[in-house]
């Protein structure tokens, strides 16, 4: 019975390529016993050596006094997702930040965006997290909360300073629970991109108000040939600038509620003037999935709006050397205020990171305006709110940095992801016709206040 | 007394030959694998594993009630359902083709076995391309040369027809497999069964419903087991052309899920919960059709 065995064999080796799925290696070291990540010590730590309960464990773990880590170099891990541009770029600042700093060396490491989550779990499970990362906001007060980041208030010795000379709304996407788990590193948002040729054809005003958005889009729709307005999917990120200018909230400013937030009358005439464009043919049908994607579709004429952050100009430079990128405000709601999204990438130390010192010193490094400066260059908007006019930076930034000024963060919550989701799918249903915007937006309101009890 | 210590000499001897593969087995396989069944009876704390609350069957008994789950595994049941006997009865099609005295018959061969090697990350983006809502080849031919359709067809935006260019793919892609194990099956029947029905009289179609599929059984209850082992476990296709569960998490296979609980939300306890479900399920279902099909039959 050879087949009998094989089968046997088979059924086995199949239950384990899966369970390996699940599993990094359990290692638990670097744990600290007590309770909780954070300790209550939140002065000023001089030198910034960490807290009692890290140095503790450092020397558990190491044995070694600090004055000989000192007198070699010290390697710390960074890990990123960056661009090609950005990537070539940053070796450059590592230069510049060992010249400055040569008892510490820089290992940069890249990821693809969407594997970067497995990465750092994969890393933390197995104790081989990195020492820094430059991580979405989005994703700080989730690894906050799994107690993978360390505090840097009151632990970092120019913390203060560092946080004072950002931009406040990136700085707010490192909050959480009374604390600081990273700094902002750059920010981004979107604004809106017209595609010259459909306007001209037209003869269209570019839209600055919300009603003209919506006629425009109508006016600039010929059947299947050409959409007024695409988005690149129903997940939070593309229609919230349109949300956020229409004076649509997802909860309330202490993040205790969703409702009369996510279903109050503003978020609801949002979603309904989206769902409303769609059933009018006016929005491409690409947002349900499977259709053409915003860039090539904007490039080409087939969207002759588009919402898109500052990454379009290199993405056209490289794709559509010859297209004409244009960028406008996010048209304005109903109280005359235009509004955007807060996007970007926070920069986060790793609890059980065994340089902390030499971690914070590289990440004020990449805070300082040096560093920078020298990633502008590739199209990465600075979070230094002194930085702004300044002549070094590209001028297609003043629009994003315009837009900033009221771009909002989404909510800084561990369970954002799953908010993002219960708003995805209440789009969904609404554009598919299977609930009202009202119906669709009040069961999203019962999920996030589920997420947030 | 002579007896056992023969057979614990024996067992001597085959440990030392186990032994080299057993060291490699337990790290990589063994020890993972209960390390994740662990796992799934507790709210996992990735960080700070001593943290983790133990929940008993919590997570078995929340993926169970779980409407997304339930779905997940209708998909995937039906993805079993429609892939395996379509593979089957193709792949005997084109083993029978293959097993006649044909020219370029190995040229063939490599033909219908290139797509079983082919990467799926790459087919599966190809599937989704083709299948594309706006641009796609397929609503190309409906719409313009065709002119079945008059509007393209969002065939990835709809829960139901997305599955068209996921189970095409299954089947497309099996298909050469088991064309090559059942023509390595037909050739293992003796040319003189047939030689002897032909002097009887039998027609080629009651050859091959009475000779071929009849000797072909082990091989078919092989493929049968293997190819719904395998569909059981589907996953690259349905994440690169869903997402994973998109539209509205209707879309999801079990392991996508399961991807989607440990990944995406960070709930390993929840995501190895569901794997132990699968691992049961296609152990049950395994044994059932090793049982069922068994029967041999001997000319």
């Amino acid at each position: 019975m050879l087949d009998k065995n094989k089968i046997f064999v088979l059924a086995l080796s199949v239950m384990v390529i899966f369970s390996l799925f699940l599993v990094g290696c359990g290692q638990a070291n670097n744990v600290v016993e007590d309770e909780g990540n954070t300790v209550e010590n939140s002065e000023p730590v001089e030198n910034s050596a960490p807290n009692e309960n890290e140095a503790a464990e450092e020397n558990a773990d190491m044995d070694e006094p600090e004055a000989e880590e000192a007198m070699e170099p010290v390697v710390i891990s960074y890990w990123h997702t960056m661009s090609d541009a950005e990537t070539a770029q940053l070796d450059n600042v590592i230069a510049a930040f060992e010249e400055q700093n040569p008892d510490i060396t820089v290992e940069p490491t890249r990821y693809a965006y969407d594997d970067f989550k497995q990465a750092i779990l994969t890393g933390l499970a197995s104790g081989g997290a990195p020492d820094t990362a430059r991580m979405d906001i989005a994703w700080v007060s989730e690894f906050a909360d799994q107690g993978a980041l360390m505090q840097l208030d009151g632990v970092m010795d120019d913390f203060d300073d560092l946080a004072a000379s950002t931009f406040a709304g990136p700085l707010s996407t490192n909050y959480w629970q009374g604390h600081y788990y990273g700094l902002p590193q750059n920010t981004n948002t979107q604004v809106l991109l017209w595609n010259t040729e459909d306007f001209e054809a037209a003869s269209a005003e570019v839209p600055t108000t919300m009603d003209e958005f919506a006629a425009v889009a109508c006016e600039l729709t010929s059947g299947e040939e050409q959409y007024g307005y695409a988005l690149g999917g129903t997940y939070f990120w593309a229609p919230a600038p349109i949300f956020y200018a229409m004076g649509g909230k997802v909860v309330d400013d202490e993040i205790t509620t969703a409702t009369g937030y996510i279903n109050g009358p503003e978020s609801v005439e949002a979603f309904s003037l989206l769902v409303d464009l769609y059933n009018q043919g006016c929005i491409s049908p690409n947002l349900l999935g499977g259709g053409i994607g915003t860039a090539d579709g904007h490039a080409t004429g087939l969207y002759a709006m588009i919402i898109d952050g500052p990454w379009m100009v290199d993405i056209y430079k490289g794709n559509y050397p010859d297209f004409e990128v244009n960028f406008a405000l996010i048209p304005t709601g109903a109280d005359g205020t235009t509004s955007s999204v807060v996007g970007g990438e926070d920069a986060v130390v790793f609890e059980g990171s065994e340089n902390p010192e030499a971690a914070m010193k590289w990440l004020a490094f990449l805070l300082s305006e040096e560093s920078q400066l020298m990633m502008a260059e590739v199209g990465v908007i600075p979070t230094l709110s002194g930085l702004i006019g300044n002549p070094a930076l590209p001028e297609y930034f003043d629009i994003f940095l315009q837009q900033l000024e009221t771009a909002q963060a989404r909510v800084p919550h561990p369970a954002w992801s799953d908010m993002d989701n219960a708003i995805n799918n209440a789009f969904q249903r609404a554009l598919r016709g299977e609930q009202t915007v009202q119906e669709a937006l009040d069961q999203a309101a019962a999920e996030i206040n589920d997420l947030l009890n | 007394m002579t007896l056992s210590t023969k057979k614990l000499r024996q067992i001597g001897i085959a440990l030392i030959f186990i032994l080299p593969a057993l060291l490699l087995f337990s790290p990589f396989v063994i020890i993972p694998m209960a390390y994740s069944f662990r796992i799934s009876f507790y709210d996992w704390n990735i960080v700070k594993p001593e943290l983790s609350e133990w929940v008993g069957l919590q997570n078995y008994l929340d993926a169970l009630k779980d409407p997304i789950f339930q779905r997940a595994a209708l998909n995937t049941g039906m993805y079993a359902v429609v892939t395996v006997p379509a593979q089957i009865v193709l792949g005997l099609m084109v083993a029978v083709l293959l097993n006649q005295d044909i020219r370029s018959k190995a040229l063939f061969r490599v033909l219908y076995y290139l797509p079983v090697i082919t990467s799926w990350v790459v087919v599966s983006l190809l599937f989704e391309y083709m299948f594309s809502g706006q641009a796609g080849l397929i609503n190309y031919v409906l719409r313009d040369v065709l002119h079945v359709v008059d509007k393209n067809i969002l065939w990835l935006a709809d829960p139901i027809l997305t599955f068209v260019p996921i189970h095409l793919l299954g089947i497309w892609k099996g298909v050469g497999w088991t064309a090559v194990i059942t023509l390595a099956g037909l050739q293992a029947i003796p040319e003189n069964i047939y030689e002897a029905a032909e002097v009887d009289g039998a027609s080629p179609v009651q050859r091959f419903f009475n000779i071929t599929v009849p000797l072909l059984r082990p091989t078919l209850v092989f493929e049968v087991v293997v190819l719904t082992i395998g569909a059981l476990n589907a996953y690259i296709s349905n994440l690169l052309i869903t997402n994973g569960g998109d539209p509205l998490d209707r879309t999801h296979f079990i392991l996508t899920l399961m991807y989607e609980a440990t990944f995406g939300r960070l709930d390993f306890g929840s995501g190895a919960a569901i794997s132990y479900l699968l691992t049961f399920v296609v152990f049950i279902i395994s044994i059932i059709q090793i049982q069922l099909l068994q029967k041999q039959v001997e000319y």
